[in-house]
């Protein structure tokens, strides 16, 4: 109860004008989310978790390892920002923020356009950061790093995006972690596609932009259209 | 007529397919009609229950 | 006059019925071209000089790929109609649509395996086209069970329009990456037989197929989608004739 004593105060109404709602609104996600520390470290930690299993199950050679480093980071980021997708809507949807933002009269698609990029900021930007970590322990070359932490920040921003459209349609849904995964993993497979793809050239130390450059028109298809169909997922699912 | 059946060697593979075809359009139909049916029954029961309040 | 044909198609009623009167037509002209379709493709066709009769296979496995994404489209179309003006008829189109869509979806995955083992000597190989067919058939599984998770009919058919909508801008955007990925692996290919190069004793039976299964969506979407408007008019005066036979 005491993390939504703010949010009373801090709903824009109609005298604002969305972009600044917008902003007001992903200022107060991330002031919110610095209240619970412990829960933005969760998807990292599943993520090195996950990174680890892989080893483990197939050989401590990094000669192998090295071949299977892009698959198995981008699995275990899709699967981290699955987890951390939690995070997005069910604190707002359950004390009824979410309900206030769809009466205050702002436009639905930017306030939830700025909640998406406040969720990247809070899980996708310290993936891109763990990302080469993971890597190196997979014996990925030091010189690779620049690209996967590239390919991973713009992956996570559509991985981000994608996730969001299901999360807000799973919303009135209890127990809705295996249904959101069903949604949203099919849609996120071009990402994990070009991605590994980019973190494979970057290994291998040859050009890694095209693939780059893929994840980025991924990213910005996501968000031109994703808080759009969010927003009307978002009203479908608390009417 | 063994030699249409064998299908050059590959009967199995080619008659499974032709079977596992028939065995999809059978099951659409049979669940089309049930679906319909069992609508048909549900709908005829919401007006029996409405016909009995009025 | 167009705009009242188009009016008139909203009307649960006037569909209903339209749908009893149809169906006997697309049924029978469906089975007419199916079997038409296979004995030209099981018996007239000549064996392909390269896979022998094994290619025969094509006349069941492109027909039922060809209805996973025309039955995915129609889902997608109707479900956008339905979601924007609020049509109920249409949200009942796409749910007749999706069991229809996902079973065939299987069939095609399932023959597609069976006709690469000759060629790969395995049952699954990473081919493009049946990749995506399987990423398809995900979509229909995602679909479905959005439908079944939601308990308010009326919320289930909106959310899982705007899903279908969301998946179908998606389907060209998988199919492409999936290609892209293929590529760059060089992995085996099946199913090359092109259309242009086929003799017209082994494409005619092809296209009875195509035509046939095309027919015989129609027909099965004409009852399911009776089923469908029935579950959705609760409290509707015409129901009473059309439940009383």
């Amino acid at each position: 109860m005491s993390t939504s004593a703010t949010s009373v105060i801090e709903i824009p109404g109609n005298g604002t004008s969305a972009l600044e709602a917008a902003r007001l609104t992903l200022a107060r996600d991330i002031r919110l989310a610095f209240r619970k520390r412990g829960q933005l470290v969760q998807p990292l930690a599943f993520f090195a978790i996950v990174t680890t299993l892989f080893p483990l199950g197939i050989s401590p050679e990094l000669s192998r390892l090295r071949d299977v480093a892009p698959g198995v980071l981008w699995v275990a980021a899709l699967l981290s920002s699955l987890l951390a997708l939690e995070f997005l809507f069910r604190d707002d949807a359950q004390d009824g923020t979410l309900e206030q933002h769809v009466l205050s009269g702002q436009s639905l698609t930017w306030l939830l356009f700025a909640k998406t990029v406040a969720h990247w900021l809070l899980t996708g930007l310290p993936l891109a950061v763990m990302a080469p970590l993971a890597a190196l322990s997979l014996g990925v070359p030091v010189a690779a790093v620049g690209g996967i932490v590239a390919s991973v920040a713009i992956g996570s921003v559509a991985l981000s995006l994608i996730g969001s459209v299901g999360a807000a349609l799973t919303l009135g849904v209890k127990r809705s972690g295996a249904l959101l995964s069903l949604l949203t993993l099919p849609l996120s497979m071009p990402v994990l596609i070009f991605g590994a793809r980019a973190t494979e050239l970057a290994i291998k130390g040859e050009g890694f932009a095209p693939p780059l450059y893929l994840l980025g028109a991924l990213a910005v298809l996501g968000i031109t259209l994703a808080p759009l169909a969010a927003a009307a997922a978002v009203r479908i699912s608390l009417e | 007529m063994s030699e249409f059946l064998n299908m050059g060697g590959y009967a199995v593979y080619v008659w499974s397919s032709y079977g596992l075809c028939a065995i999809v359009i059978a099951w659409n139909i049979i669940g089309a009609r049930r679906l319909l049916a069992r609508s048909r029954e549900e709908a005829r029961r919401k007006l029996a229950m409405r016909g009995e309040e009025a | 006059m167009a705009w009242t044909w188009f009016h008139r198609l909203g009307s649960p009623p006037y569909v209903y019925g339209l749908a009893v009167r149809l169906t006997p037509w697309f049924a029978w002209s469906a089975a007419l071209c199916i079997v038409a379709g296979c004995f030209g493709g099981l018996v007239l066709a000549p064996a392909d000089y390269q896979q022998g009769d094994d290619f025969r296979i094509i006349y069941v496995h492109a027909p039922s790929a060809w209805m996973s994404l025309m039955v995915y489209t129609t889902m997608a179309i109707s479900a956008a109609v339905g979601l924007i003006w609020r049509i109920k008829v249409c949200h009942a189109v796409a749910a007749a649509c999706a069991p229809i869509g996902a079973s065939f979806t299987l069939e095609a995955l399932v023959t597609g395996s069976l006709w690469g083992y000759r060629m790969w000597g395995t049952y699954w190989e990473w081919d493009p086209r049946l990749t995506s067919e399987l990423i398809l058939f995900f979509l229909y599984l995602g679909y479905m069970g959005l439908r079944s998770s939601i308990d308010d009919a009326q919320r289930a058919d909106r959310a899982s329009a705007v899903l279908a909508v969301v998946g179908v801008v998606n389907v060209p955007i998988i199919h492409f990456s999936v290609m892209w990925w293929n590529s760059l692996h060089q992995a085996p290919s099946v199913m090359q037989l092109a259309a242009p190069t086929m003799p017209a004793s082994m494409l005619t039976p092809l296209l009875l197929m195509l035509l046939g299964f095309t027919l015989m969506f129609a027909a099965l979407l004409l009852v399911r989608l009776r089923g469908e408007i029935l579950s959705r008019e609760r409290s509707a005066n015409w129901i009473r004739e059309a439940v009383a036979s």
